[in-house]
């Protein structure tokens, strides 16, 4: 504890990297009311998440705590919180643009490196298995048509998504 | 009119300036300018022995054109301008100019260029007044009365003013009532006095002998001879003009005769129908004839139109000791004759139905501050119990809810100002008459910043008021426990809290009437963007505004506060009363004029027009032409600059003393670096010039002064012609583009000097040389900076061939 | 006859057909023809959101440029493509800026977002497309007397701003869905709170907490069975009540049942034709209620 005291804040420029970043522009009309934190199904379950303290570190400019953390992958996305906040902050969608910043920089977790291998392998994020489409024909439903993984991996060279360095074994 | 004979004035401030200027040089040549009859140097013209000079002479008529070069000119102006009014000068043709500001201080290291200018400086004020051609005075009715809209404590008090001072008053309010918000709400922060004591302007202002403060029921309010209370009435159509209004009002039948009833109660107590009591938060039933609590004014019983059952009844009007109940009154129009209309038709609460996750409107528990208000009141229908209007049992457990529909993005974005306050009051108030009540506050800011706020918050705090830093995000219902839960987080404490309680009190919004934008719309009112009605400007022009002669006041311009409303009641009453004092308008024809040969009816000038002062009139042949008013018009000259065919003048300052003074100013070239002109607004550019001199800045003497109105009187094509004319560069100065005083001037003239240097790049010219620079009137040294920036820019475009 | 795009994402082919045979059969009982488009991929949901917004915008705009080219109207079953496609048509049908960044991604792959066609979830083609008279007209087998914790989910509600799919505080399309066929929509605590799917395989143990307090309310509310809309959330609180058993040592048996599914059963569809052996807790005590 005592070190975290003495861990300065760093400028404002981390307020400006996410506003600049699909899904971060409202961070700033933040007021710090609560009204996410005690709207959110998660928070109010354990201590490890609150998206108004996540909110308050990234405005702070404390980034490496942020970033490297636990909390912004504890978020389940269920909106309430961007529902019933007073300044329109788009929260949920601030926590996906601190979790794409993570992500590039190599903070992630596994589940994450799993989805993106199906992604780019299958072009499903959970793929099909053989005993499954047997038991599909077997109830009668017609056979699942093949994805457009081509057009996919396209798509994911042409953002710089393929760039990006998945855990070993996981990623193609 | 007889030929101009030019009388030229230079004040040499007491041999200040002789040392820069060369006045022997310069009295000499313009000794030689035509129609110039006299040239006098001295140390003063703007008082004393020097103005007796100048009147003399016109007096003689020696002259009858005025120049003068003063040091102070825009103060000795107003001095020099009255006195030759009444020698008998037309103030149209007295031109004040300021060599000391403009040309001896700035340009003080070159006395020789300084010489030159100045010659050119006066060389086109002779110009001006030569081709100047008299203004008229004119003279509107001023009807000594004034109609004030609303009757809660703004109206009341305006209205009280006005009336002392000697002014018809008509006080209009649409309920049966008076006392609006004021009465509901029982009692004021930070004194907690009895809002209806504080509603009573003060003592009995005949005998100024009482000092003591009395509620309007004894303060004698009534009596005022002048003074016309119409409630029950709301203002159906406004026409007219300032100074002289006529204003229709409908006036709702009471079907009580106000001079016979004595407020007994008897018809109450035996009237068969009983409806829910909206003004009581529904908290208790009334009667179809009633009264809203025990002290009213007027105090005269009221019928509800659609509750009661009239003849088929009538058991109130057989039982009525005085024959007061008159069931047969019909609405009336009545038609008022006023010079000033005061708008004071303060604000109301937003309904919180539509934040849908505080369930208000469907548990019955969740209630706002007026409900509470209503509940707190000794005289009120709980008689001062605080208890659930569920099942009616007292409240022990109370949560507030501060910004319930305010501060917030969804719904009203801005902060009411005074809930916070609110809340402390009903707080303390609920404590002090039940200390074992268990108080909490959510908030997420606590704003305590008027007089006495802070330590109004301290007791609260002493008095053992929880406050909980946090938002809620809902209220649940716990149907077994019957009770309302409050879930909130306390962000200090880092918990989430679970506030159990009886009752829960939103601090809802402060918002705008719903007919706000109608009666805008009747007087010609702009709104802000949140709906309220717009001040002109808060600091210049308090409770004014942009239509002369309509005021506001009070919570109709943004929620206030008691003593703030007090304030604007009273200001906007002696604003009233200046402008109708002399049962007359008086004012200088400086306004545009359209000439209707000319006149296309392409019908921009209206839109454009800031006052409203142009309308469309459709002549005998059918050609529609703009018309412009000279009550409303300012003179600013932004129609001039929109008029595509140059049909609308002003009379104060025509396109041909545009033209003149321009040659004129660029006629003197003994400066060194290449002429520019700059065009300066007469606001914030021609006070920056002024500021420059002021503060001794320097900058070089091929700078030359052309002080227009407003920007947004320019046209393109004079941009062109002071190229033309022998400028080899163009500045447009003045106010900056959110800052003008004329509203649209800025922003018009910006769009022709874009369009001026399109033009300029097709004929050759370098478009830089043309330039616009805003600034405020303080801002001297940008100026002198934009001067210096300018000549270095002209200097490096080298010299401007002209075809 | 309404004909749609049908688009099943990945979960529920894949883990959940009893939901896709569900949809077939009672969508085709209605008379709405189902087609199979070629090419369609992952929606993008909340995971892959996650990584990559941007890439999520234009896989997303890729699928709806499928149906576009097709002409036909896009219908989701899960509730997280719902979300994942009727933002990203939202999103780009309204902003300009954001269209064109999109559109310049899917040059590569010669697709051209035009912004012409919608996205809808199952519940909106029952709604708009047959109406609440029409399907109670197809319902044969009410399931009178039964108590449903109906439970949408939140990504058919939420962001309400883009999706606008019902009032996100007062939603009643769902309830009036499930008492159409003849079943009680019973109140419960919390009902549209969050299950906490989206966090398996992160924090599990948060997730396992966040579902067992939903299944505990459905319980203390007297609901004969939980309806969902959502594979997650099917997920979370059907294999879930398995691992609260384990964790938890607590037993509900309340069986999870998406809409579909019931939908068919009320249309007269045998309960053997509908892989309900894919439910973890039983349907017994369900189909015997339901007679």
């Amino acid at each position: 504890m005592a070190e975290e005291t003495q861990k300065k804040p760093s400028t404002i420029d981390f307020a400006k990297e996410i506003t600049s970043r699909l899904g971060g522009e409202t961070i700033t009309l933040c007021y710090q009311c609560g009204t996410c934190a005690a709207s959110c199904p998660v928070a109010k379950i354990t201590e490890k998440y609150n998206p108004r303290e996540v909110i308050r570190l990234a405005l702070l400019g404390l980034r490496d705590e942020v970033l490297s953390g636990n909390a912004i992958w504890l978020c389940s996305s269920c909106y309430n919180c961007q529902e019933r906040c007073p300044q329109k902050v788009e929260i949920a969608d601030v926590i996906y643009a601190l979790r794409n910043i993570a992500i590039r920089e190599g903070n992630i977790p596994n589940i994450y490196s799993e989805f993106a291998a199906g992604l780019t392998s299958e072009g499903r994020i959970v793929p099909i298995s053989k005993f499954l489409e047997k038991k599909r024909a077997e109830y009668g439903l017609p056979p699942l048509k093949p994805a457009g993984v081509e057009a996919v991996r396209k798509i994911l060279s042409a953002t710089g998504f393929d760039k990006i360095q998945f855990k070993k074994g996981e990623t193609q | 009119m007889e030929e101009a004979k030019i009388g030229v004035f230079l004040s040499d401030c007491g041999k200040q300036l002789t040392e820069i200027l060369n006045f022997e040089e310069i009295a000499g040549y313009l000794k030689k300018v035509p129609q110039v009859s006299l040239v006098d140097v001295g140390s003063e013209f703007w008082r004393g022995q020097g103005l007796k000079t100048i009147v003399d002479a016109v007096k003689n008529r020696k002259i009858n054109r005025v120049v003068v070069a003063e040091s102070i000119p825009k103060l000795g102006e107003i001095n020099i301008v009255e006195a030759l009014e009444k020698a008998g000068l037309n103030p149209n043709f007295v031109e004040v100019i300021d060599i000391k500001d403009h040309c001896a201080w700035p340009h003080r290291d070159s006395p020789k260029e300084a010489t030159e200018k100045a010659k050119a400086m006066l060389l086109a004020a002779t110009e001006r007044v030569k081709l100047a051609e008299p203004i008229e005075k004119l003279e509107f009715p001023a009807v000594k009365s004034v109609l004030i809209i609303g009757g809660g404590l703004a109206g009341m008090q305006a209205a009280e003013d006005l009336a002392d001072m000697g002014f018809e008053v008509y006080l209009v309010e649409k309920e049966p009532f008076l006392g609006g918000l004021a009465a509901k709400a029982g009692r004021f922060f930070p004194t907690d006095d009895c809002a209806i004591c504080i509603q009573s302007p003060a003592s009995d202002i005949k005998t100024i002998t009482h000092t003591s403060r009395k509620c309007v029921y004894r303060s004698g309010f009534s009596e005022i001879p002048n003074l016309n209370v119409l409630t029950n009435s709301r203002i159906l159509k406004v026409e007219g003009a300032p100074g002289n209004y006529k204003v229709t009002v409908e006036r709702k039948p009471r079907y009580v005769n106000e001079e016979k009833c004595v407020a007994c109660d008897l018809c109450a107590s035996v009237c068969p129908v009983e409806v829910p009591d909206d003004y009581n938060a529904r908290l208790k039933n009334r009667k179809a004839i009633y009264i809203n609590m025990p002290l009213v004014y007027p105090p005269v019983y009221v019928i509800d139109a659609e509750a009661c059952k009239f003849e088929e009844c009538a058991k109130c009007v057989k039982v009525c000791p005085t024959k007061a109940i008159e069931l047969n009154q019909k609405s009336k129009k009545v038609m008022l004759n006023v010079g000033s209309i005061i708008v004071a038709t303060g604000f109301r609460e937003y309904d919180p139905s539509v934040i849908k996750e505080y369930h208000y409107g469907e548990y019955p528990d969740v209630i706002t501050q007026l409900e509470l208000a209503r509940m707190i009141d000794g005289f009120g229908p709980t008689k001062g119990m605080i208890i659930r209007p569920s099942d009616k049992k007292p409240a022990k457990r109370i949560v507030f809810i501060q910004c319930v529909g305010s501060r917030d993005r969804r719904w009203n974005p801005y902060c009411s100002s005074i809930c916070c306050m609110i809340s402390l009051k009903h707080a303390t108030l609920i404590k002090s008459a039940y200390p074992d009540a268990d108080i909490t506050i959510c908030y997420i800011d606590i704003r305590t910043t008027g007089r006495e706020h802070e330590y109004y918050y301290e007791r609260a705090r002493e008095m053992g008021i929880k406050f909980v830093k946090g938002r809620p995000t809902e209220i649940l219902h716990d149907p077994e426990a019957d009770l309302l839960i409050v879930d909130v987080e306390d962000e200090l404490l880092r918990r989430f809290l679970e506030l159990e309680a009886d009752l829960v009190v939103l601090s809802p919004a402060m918002v705008p009437l719903e007919d706000a934008k109608q009666l805008a719309e009747m007087l010609g009112l702009e709104l802000d963007e949140d709906g309220f009605f717009k001040e002109y400007n808060a600091k210049l022009r308090p409770t004014e505004t942009k239509k002369r002669g309509i005021l506001i006041c009070g919570g109709a311009t943004f929620p206030k506060d008691a003593p703030t409303t007090s304030l604007q009641a009273h200001s906007a009453a002696v604003k009233a009363a200046k402008f109708l004092l002399n049962g007359k308008i008086v004012k200088d024809q400086k306004t545009a004029y359209v000439n209707e040969d000319y006149c296309g009816d392409c019908e921009f000038c209206p839109v454009t027009c800031p006052y409203g002062a142009i309308t469309l009139t459709e002549k005998a042949d059918g050609h529609i032409v703009a018309h412009v008013d000279d009550l409303l018009c300012e003179g600013c000259g932004v129609c001039v600059g929109t008029c595509p065919v140059g049909a609308i003048e002003l009379r104060h300052l025509k396109p041909s003393q545009i033209s003149a003074q321009m040659k004129a100013l660029l006629s003197f070239n003994g400066a060194s670096k290449p002429l520019i002109l700059a065009f300066c607004c007469s606001e914030c550019g021609h006070a920056a010039v002024d500021s420059s001199g002021m503060a001794m800045l320097k900058y070089p003497a091929n700078i030359r002064i052309m002080r227009v109105p407003c920007m947004g009187i320019l046209q393109v094509q004079q941009i062109l012609e002071a190229f033309k004319a022998g400028a080899q560069g163009v500045m447009v100065v003045g106010c900056k583009p959110d800052g003008c005083h004329y509203e649209v001037g800025s922003q018009k003239a910006q769009k022709k000097v874009e369009l001026a240097k399109i033009l300029l790049k097709e004929y050759g010219i370098e478009p830089e040389r043309l330039e616009m620079f805003n600034m405020v009137y303080i801002e001297g040294d940008k100026f002198a900076e934009a001067a210096r920036t300018m000549t270095e820019r002209i200097e490096k475009l080298g010299s401007l061939q002209l075809a | 006859m309404t004909s749609y795009a049908l688009f099943l994402g990945c979960t529920i082919p894949a883990r959940q057909p009893h939901y896709e045979l569900a949809a077939r059969k009672s969508l085709t009982k209605l008379g709405i023809e189902l087609v199979d488009l070629e090419n369609m991929t992952c929606c993008a949901p909340p995971p892959l959101q996650s990584i990559d917004l941007e890439t999520s915008l234009a896989i997303a705009a890729y699928n709806i440029c499928l149906a576009e080219e097709a002409d036909l109207n896009i219908v989701t079953l899960c509730t997280g493509c719902f979300e994942s496609l009727a933002m990203a048509n939202a999103l780009l049908k309204e902003k300009k800026e954001l269209r064109e960044r999109v559109n310049k991604i899917l040059l590569n792959v010669g697709k051209e977002f035009k912004g012409n066609k919608e996205v809808r979830h199952y519940l909106q083609v029952l709604i708009n497309d047959i109406g609440l008279n029409d399907l109670k007209k197809n319902v044969t087998k009410p399931l009178s007397k039964l108590k449903v914790a109906a439970f949408s989910g939140c990504h058919l509600l939420r962001p309400s701003a883009l999706l606008r799919f019902d009032d996100p505080e007062r939603p009643k399309i769902f309830d009036n869905l499930v008492e159409a066929i003849g079943a009680e929509s019973i109140w419960y605590k919390n009902k549209l709170k969050c299950c906490g799917g989206l966090l398996r395989g992160y924090a599990d143990d948060v997730a396992l907490a966040i579902a067992r307090d939903k299944i505990v309310n459905a319980s203390r509310a007297g609901a004969d069975c939980i309806s969902t809309l959502c594979p997650f959330c099917f997920l979370t609180l059907d294999l879930g009540q398995m691992l609260i058993k384990t964790t938890y040592k607590e037993e509900y048996n309340i069986p999870v049942i998406h809409y579909a599914e019931l939908l068919s059963i009320s249309m007269g569809v045998n309960p053997k034709e509908l892989a309900l052996d894919f439910h973890k807790v039983k349907l017994d005590s369900v189909l015997s209620k339901i007679g």
